[in-house]
């Protein structure tokens, strides 16, 4: 009987591991094929777009000759046709090489890590921080939302959310550099010391954090009003266990679900999203590197972008499915 | 069971680490953060010395997210971090530093790559020839210079007193070399490359001598945009394209490039310790970029700043009388060289109707479109196009509003509306429907356009496009009327006085590139024929009677160029061609001693 029931076991577990192997082989497939699809995409977007990089990096006035017009062309490798272009680019990042942009005069993997760096350090914080913001609140605001100071959050939050963060940023701009002369006005620092990269940063971050954390806190309110409402919260409840302990050992788990996916999804938005904030408080970073690219027509510099972007939210959305088995048993369980 | 162990047991401790943990974090972050705002006026060494544990892993963390910073040689590092110490040990000196708002954003460290960082280089390594204020061209690295009769060759002779900032003399040869640098390594100075046959230089009077094979008249205009580099520090460097450098750059005038930081999103400009000339009154000149034109003139306001420069622009019409009532701003009011116009499309009908196109040029309610356009700042335009603020400027009848005249001139020439459908007829017999393609900052106008057609009879609709669209239907005559600007360097370009916008020989993304009537063509040849001062002058009236004749374009204003500067300041002027952003303000401004 021991011995049936030793083999059993061992047979489950089989068919677990098989079915474990069986998910992530099907997984990484799919993420493969998401892959070349976007490395496609991204070398055909940019071409789609209306202009001429040529005559984009000559500029309004000036006259040039065809023939230096088409030297260009032909240095920049915009001569050939597309299907080359594109078995060019192919090799280029098989070789880890991302191109040269036009207009920054530097190889493009060099510009991405010098603005991908800062963008994690100013829209990473801002998604942190949100998001610890809007779960904690939002759980709590979930739980008793009946109360007057949950209500008067839920309303602050709701017109957070609702504010477009370009306009976000030049009233906490208006409000906190100009009139109460507070923070500075732009720049990730005015001399490079940590001091000043904070001081600088503050405005930013909270503007991003508060955005962040209004849709966290909306999602995290709704999900926690649902799930409160379940039978497992009530047994918790019925065994004696404290609100506090029911919301965040229970409900909070099950309930934070949509949050991952949420947070995955603002993985993209980490490299791009920020653009306006960028813009207001004119920061380096990742949005108005493609900003610029885009109105610049550079084409290696989109690439770059938009490559990194789609590795980021695949990595994003692995990641996620992984805290998704871990916060929810379910998804672990074979079909 | 498992609750009384939550409360008594591990659990229990498990979660009061938890929640020591949470009060500790969010304790360190306040005490960080908060004392940063608080003593915001505080020298940021203070905060730096008074964090010094927590920071240090910060900058450790910064500066590995950033490897851009550590990818300059070590002696670039130690240039750079000198660079920094210099600009805080500046700082707290007693001299002052002039600060500059901008929104022309330098997007690369590039000195030669950077159209932007171009501009705001000619304080450091100031081009041969500038542009005074009223639109002269003098000498600047240049004392004087001379043509010779044929127009192939031009001699300049440079200034004995001019040094670099690493103490070596201007000699012609860095003349000679940045030229030949120019034409050989950057595609826009093509035309150096491919007619300049020779070039010499004279120890003994100082001069350098170009040969061009061909007659070449304008050499005195494009050399006052071209920065002199000093030749013993850049013959060295292959591909000065792609020469990436955050300062500092050895420079010849008044101040010299000492830190670019785009990060920072400033340039500092330091005094040249060789400079011979007037002395300037600031130790330093920092230029503050801007990605937001609002955020710029909130700091202006704010008084971070005491200027506001943008190539081409003036301040935003919108946000003077706000500016205004601080107290703390004079302006300085210019004629802008540019312009706004309306582009009939020349090789289409009924556009290419010299009629049609003087009853459009009385259908347009220029006064309203100056009003809305400019707030106020600009004037109703001559029909000779040419703002009086450019050189040559001949005084031409003032375009007119008069809807009356407009649909007079179009019924004597057969543009009736015979059907009275409300709409007139072309030639052909088909209603007249006009499309005015605008780019999305042209939307205003466009629709004020709209409504002007329409009143004379004449149905329109807007076609907004983005610039590239734009720029590929204008360059394959997809439209039929457009409006579009031009820049101070656009009226000045070819045969100068706007004609570099028409002449259909020439091809550039801002250009109309519209107009091959023989008459026109010729007189653009004839200006690019001659140095002679009269003779230019001639020429110059003789094509603005041209304009004023043939309507090629439609002036819609003549704006202004408004640039405020704080009062403790005095001294300013702007010429045509770079505003506020000349040498000269630079060593003449002083402080207000009033």
């Amino acid at each position: 009987m021991r011995y049936e029931a030793g083999a059993t076991f061992e047979g489950n577990t089989l068919k677990t591991v098989s079915g474990t192997m069986r998910e992530v082989v099907r997984k990484t497939l799919r993420y493969a094929t998401s892959f070349l699809l976007i490395i496609s995409l991204n070398f055909a977007l940019p071409r789609l777009m209306p202009g001429d990089p040529v005559k984009n990096l000559i500029g309004e006035d000036v006259y040039v000759s065809e023939a230096v017009m088409e030297e260009l062309r032909i240095e920049m490798g915009l001569n050939r046709p597309l299907y080359e272009q594109f078995t060019a680019y192919i090799g280029d990042l098989l070789r880890f090489n991302l191109g040269y942009s036009y207009h920054l005069h530097s190889p493009v993997a060099e510009v991405l890590r010098e603005r991908i760096g800062w963008t994690l350090l100013f829209v990473g914080v801002s998604i942190f921080l949100g998001a610890a913001l809007g779960t904690l609140l939002g759980a709590y605001a979930g739980w008793k939302p009946e109360t007057k100071a949950n209500r008067l959050i839920c309303y602050g939050f709701i017109a957070l959310s609702c504010t477009p963060p370009y306009f976000l940023a030049l009233i906490c701009l208006d409000i906190f550099a100009f009139e109460l002369g507070l923070f500075p006005f732009k720049g990730f620092y005015d001399v490079p010391t940590p001091g000043s990269v904070m001081y600088h940063m503050f405005l930013p971050v909270t503007v991003m954090a508060l955005f962040s954390a209004s849709r966290n806190f909306l999602i995290m309110r709704g999900s926690v009003i649902q799930e409160k409402g379940q039978l497992y919260a009530l047994y918790a409840r019925a065994k004696g266990l404290y609100d506090i302990s029911i919301l965040f050992r229970h409900v909070i788990k099950n309930a934070s679900l949509p949050i991952i996916t949420l947070l995955a999804l603002d993985f993209g938005f980490l490299f791009s999203g920020a653009l306006f904030t960028e813009i207001v408080f004119s920061l380096n970073g990742m949005g108005t590197l493609i900003y610029d690219a885009i109105i610049g027509k550079d084409y290696p510099v989109l690439q770059g972008s938009f490559l990194v972007i789609a590795l980021a939210v695949l990595l994003a959305n692995m990641l996620a499915d992984l805290l998704y088995a871990i916060a929810d048993p379910r998804v672990r369980r074979p079909t | 069971m498992r609750q009384k162990q939550y409360f008594t047991g591990s659990g229990f401790r498990a979660g009061l680490k938890r929640d020591i943990v949470i009060v500790v974090l969010i304790l360190t972050l306040c005490s960080n953060i908060l004392p940063a705002t608080a003593e915001q006026e505080d020298s940021e060494s203070n905060l730096t010395v008074s964090k010094e544990g927590f920071f240090d892993r910060f900058i450790a963390y910064v500066k590995s997210l950033c490897p851009g910073e550590t990818r300059e040689t070590q002696d670039s590092e130690a240039i750079s971090g000198a660079a920094i110490a210099d600009t805080q040990q500046s700082a707290s000196s007693e001299e002052a530093i002039l600060k500059i708002a901008t929104p022309n954003v330098i997007k690369s460290a590039s000195l030669i790559g950077d159209s932007n960082l171009g501009i705001f280089a000619h304080l450091s390594n100031p081009p041969l020839m500038k542009m005074d204020a009223e639109g002269h061209l003098i000498g600047q690295l240049a004392e004087s210079y001379n043509v010779s009769e044929n127009n192939t060759c031009w001699t300049f002779y440079l200034r004995d007193d001019l040094y670099w900032s690493d103490g070596e003399p201007v000699t012609p040869e860095d003349v000679e070399f940045s030229i030949r640098y120019y034409g050989k390594e950057t595609p826009w100075a093509s035309w150096i490359n491919d007619t300049l046959e020779s070039s010499t230089v004279s120890d003994a009077d100082n001069s350098v001598t170009f040969r061009f094979n061909k007659p070449y008249t304008r050499i005195n205009l494009e050399f006052a945009t071209y920065n002199i580099l000093p030749a013993h520090v850049w013959e060295t460097i292959e591909d000065p394209m792609k020469y990436i450098n955050e300062g500092p750059y050895v420079g010849c005038g008044p101040y010299y490039l000492k830190q670019i930081d785009l990060k920072a999103g400033k340039l500092v400009f330091e005094k040249n310790p060789y400079w011979k000339g007037k002395t300037p009154e600031f130790g330093n000149v920092e230029i503050h970029f801007y990605s937001n034109v609002d955020v710029a003139t909130l700091a202006l306001e704010k008084g971070d700043v005491d200027t506001y420069y943008k190539y081409a622009s003036s301040y935003p019409y919108p946000n003077i009388k706000q500016l205004e009532k601080t107290g703390n701003f004079d302006f300085l009011e210019k004629t802008n060289i540019g312009l706004a116009f309306l582009a009939p499309n020349l090789k289409k009908a009924p556009f290419s109707d010299l009629k049609f196109r003087n009853a459009l040029s009385y259908a347009i309610n220029y006064e309203e479109i100056i009003r809305l356009e400019t707030l106020g700042y600009g004037e109703v335009p001559n029909c000779g196009f040419v703002p009086p603020s450019m050189e040559g400027f001949k005084e031409t009848e003032k375009l007119e509003y008069s809807p009356e005249k407009a649909r007079e001139i179009l019924e004597k020439a057969g543009y009736s509306d015979s059907n009275g459908n409300g709409i007139r007829e072309g030639k052909d017999g088909k209603d007249l429907k006009l499309e005015i393609l605008i780019k999305p900052d042209s939307a205003r106008v466009g629709e004020l356009l709209k409504e002007y057609l329409e009143e004379v009879g004449l149905a329109a609709d807007l076609r907004t496009v983005d610039e590239d669209t734009w720029f590929t239907l204008k360059d394959s005559y997809d439209y039929d009327l457009t409006v579009t600007r031009t820049t101070p360097w656009g009226m000045l370009m070819h045969a100068s006085w706007g004609s570099g916008y028409f002449d259909s020989r020439r091809t550039g993304q801002g250009v109309m590139h519209n107009l091959d009537d023989p008459e026109f063509l010729q007189l653009c040849d004839d200006i690019l024929a001659t140095t002679d001062p009269e003779e230019l002058q001639g020429y110059a009236y003789e094509l603005q009677d041209y304009y004023a004749e043939n309507l090629p374009a439609i002036p819609l204003y003549w704006s202004k160029v408004i640039t405020p500067f704080n009062t403790q300041f005095e001294g300013w002027y702007a010429d045509p061609l770079y505003g506020i952003y000349n040498l000269d303000n630079f060593v003449n401004v002083r402080r207000n001693s009033a």
